[in-house]
């Protein structure tokens, strides 16, 4: 609660408005693919959000710059703790060329949802606890970069959730090597330098590492809107970095954390 | 006295000179172990007397008391940590009375003959790791949700809340709040008393309707009703399933790379 109040009451903690809610629904959509409760931080430079999922097993950095709103105005760091399944039930609501307005409702403490277009609906919604600790992030070396378009990434993975429920990702520097095998079947995808899927491949030393497809799958599914590129960093059995470049100033990376592999 | 050999034995010592041992060991607080013909008088938590017979009597470093008798693996009478001692020699009888004040109780043990006498200078530094611990139980919970109940999301663990630390907290498949407590024996009372108050503090705060489940391998009898009074649910579970759900998982947690 000490983030939400202030003494005067005078100026709202942020105001914010966007003229197309898209934005900010498919982000709210990415995130909630791995959490249901989020913490924002809304600051003077944009708004933040960094977790884990509730089993400790991947993690979810994004940020959104305020160069993204078409109205930003927050001149201190204030920290929002909603249900994101609320919030994208609410933001749903906006239709295309709509814009939203967000606010915190200091004597609630609800945080408000205006949505601009053909008439104007505001939504209220409780804020929870906010969580206190500062999320930080994996310390990974990277020996593989990969860039390839989101979409060419998400039909390989499609296809070998087919045959398996992982799928080993390796690289050696000139192509990008996706297995899976099931109990009975397999599968093997190859994306080669000049393929028009892959974008670039980089590799310090030949690496492979295996990802359970139920989060990987998950997270890609819903990031794929948001993005048409994205790369991949990873090195042997080690965590995984999943950046989705975005269209807007900002970042929305994903960490997932390797299965160990049983001979 | 002994020095700092792990193990210093006496064979039917005499009772001065047992006497003397023990009074040594009491007051630099070693381990130490009595195997002679005695009798005992218990008074605290209940009160006890048990006749003359020739039995084990072991006391720990902190101060635990246990009395074995020649079969059975639970201690016919026993004292935990915190006793402190009194021994002396009266006629032909060693007593040593073993008293702790919270809550108040006092074992008194008198010896007419010691066979052995041992004073132990132990070193364990072991790690000791349990096959199904409460932690094995929550862990398997948040690879597999669906053990405790269908269409169950989870939220967060050790979460914290004004009365502690909830084990679990999701929501189910209609969007109630679920507020778990995980024990890893047959759960009390106390355990519905404790998730009552963690349901009653997250009520507090979501302002949603909230269920509580209890989980564990078996609900106590008296607890039952209680559990039914304040609207709450018991989920039964292995605490062994568990375990072999969490050695099952390959999947490794994020958290272990960050150094």
């Amino acid at each position: 609660m000490k983030y939400r109040h202030k003494k005067n009451g005078e100026l709202d903690l942020f105001k914010i408005r966007m003229s197309d809610a898209k934005l900010l629904r498919d982000a709210v959509t990415a995130i909630s693919t791995l959490i249901d409760e989020g913490t924002f931080v809304i600051g003077p430079d944009g708004i933040k959000l960094r977790a884990m999922d509730p089993s400790r097993v991947a993690m979810v950095d994004f940020a959104m710059q305020k160069t993204t709103f078409d109205e930003y105005a927050s001149d201190q760091e204030t920290k929002i703790c909603l249900n994101l399944g609320e919030l994208l039930k609410l933001l749903k609501r906006a239709g295309k060329d709509e814009a939203v307005e967000l606010y915190l409702d200091e004597g609630t403490g609800q945080f408000v949802i205006t949505i601009r277009g053909k008439y104007i609906r505001t939504f209220r919604m409780p804020t929870l606890e906010a969580s206190e600790e500062e999320q930080g992030l994996p310390k990974i070396t990277f020996n593989a970069k990969v860039t390839l378009t989101t979409d060419g990434l998400r039909q390989s993975l499609e296809d070998v959730a087919l045959v398996s429920d992982h799928v080993r990702i390796e690289t050696d520097g000139e192509k990008l090597a996706m297995n899976a095998k099931g109990d009975i079947m397999g599968a093997n995808i190859e994306l080669k330098k000049g393929s028009d899927a892959l974008l670039s491949v980089e590799a310090t030393e030949p690496s492979k590492s295996t990802f359970p497809l139920s989060y990987l799958s998950e997270i890609v599914k819903a990031a794929v809107a948001t993005s048409d590129i994205v790369t991949l960093e990873f090195s042997n059995d080690m965590p995984i970095r999943l950046d989705f470049k975005q269209t807007y100033d900002g970042t929305l990376v994903y960490y997932l954390a390797p299965r160990i592999e049983v001979e | 006295m002994p020095d700092d050999r792990p193990i210093f034995v006496y064979e039917y010592p005499s009772l001065e000179v047992a006497a003397e041992t023990v009074k040594a060991a009491t007051s630099e607080r070693r381990a130490f172990i009595v195997v002679g013909n005695c009798w005992v008088e218990y008074r605290g938590r209940a009160s006890s007397t048990l006749k003359k017979g020739e039995r084990i009597f072991i006391v720990k470093e902190d101060g635990s008391v246990l009395i074995h008798r020649s079969k059975g693996y639970e201690p016919v009478n026993w004292q935990p940590s915190g006793s402190i001692f009194y021994t002396s020699i009266k006629g032909n009888v060693l007593t040593v009375k073993a008293v702790r004040r919270a809550p108040r109780e006092s074992i008194v043990i008198n010896f007419d003959k010691v066979y052995l006498l041992t004073v132990l200078n132990l070193i364990d530094e072991g790690e000791f790791c349990l096959y199904a611990s409460e932690e094995d139980m929550q862990k398997a919970i948040l690879i597999q949700p669906e053990i405790v109940e269908e269409g169950l999301k989870l939220i967060t663990y050790e979460k914290k809340v004004e009365p502690g630390f909830i084990d679990v907290y999701g929501v189910d498949k209609k969007g109630r709040m679920v507020v778990i407590e995980i024990k890893r024996k047959t759960a009390g009372k106390d355990a519905v008393l404790q998730l009552a108050r963690y349901v009653d503090s997250v009520k507090g705060i979501v302002n949603r309707e909230t269920r509580g489940i209890i989980v564990a391998p078996q609900l106590a009898k008296g607890a039952q009703k209680l559990l039914v009074t304040l609207g709450l649910d018991f989920k039964q579970l292995d605490p062994r399933k568990c375990a072999e759900i969490v050695r099952k998982t390959e999947t490794r947690k994020l958290e272990d790379f960050y150094l």
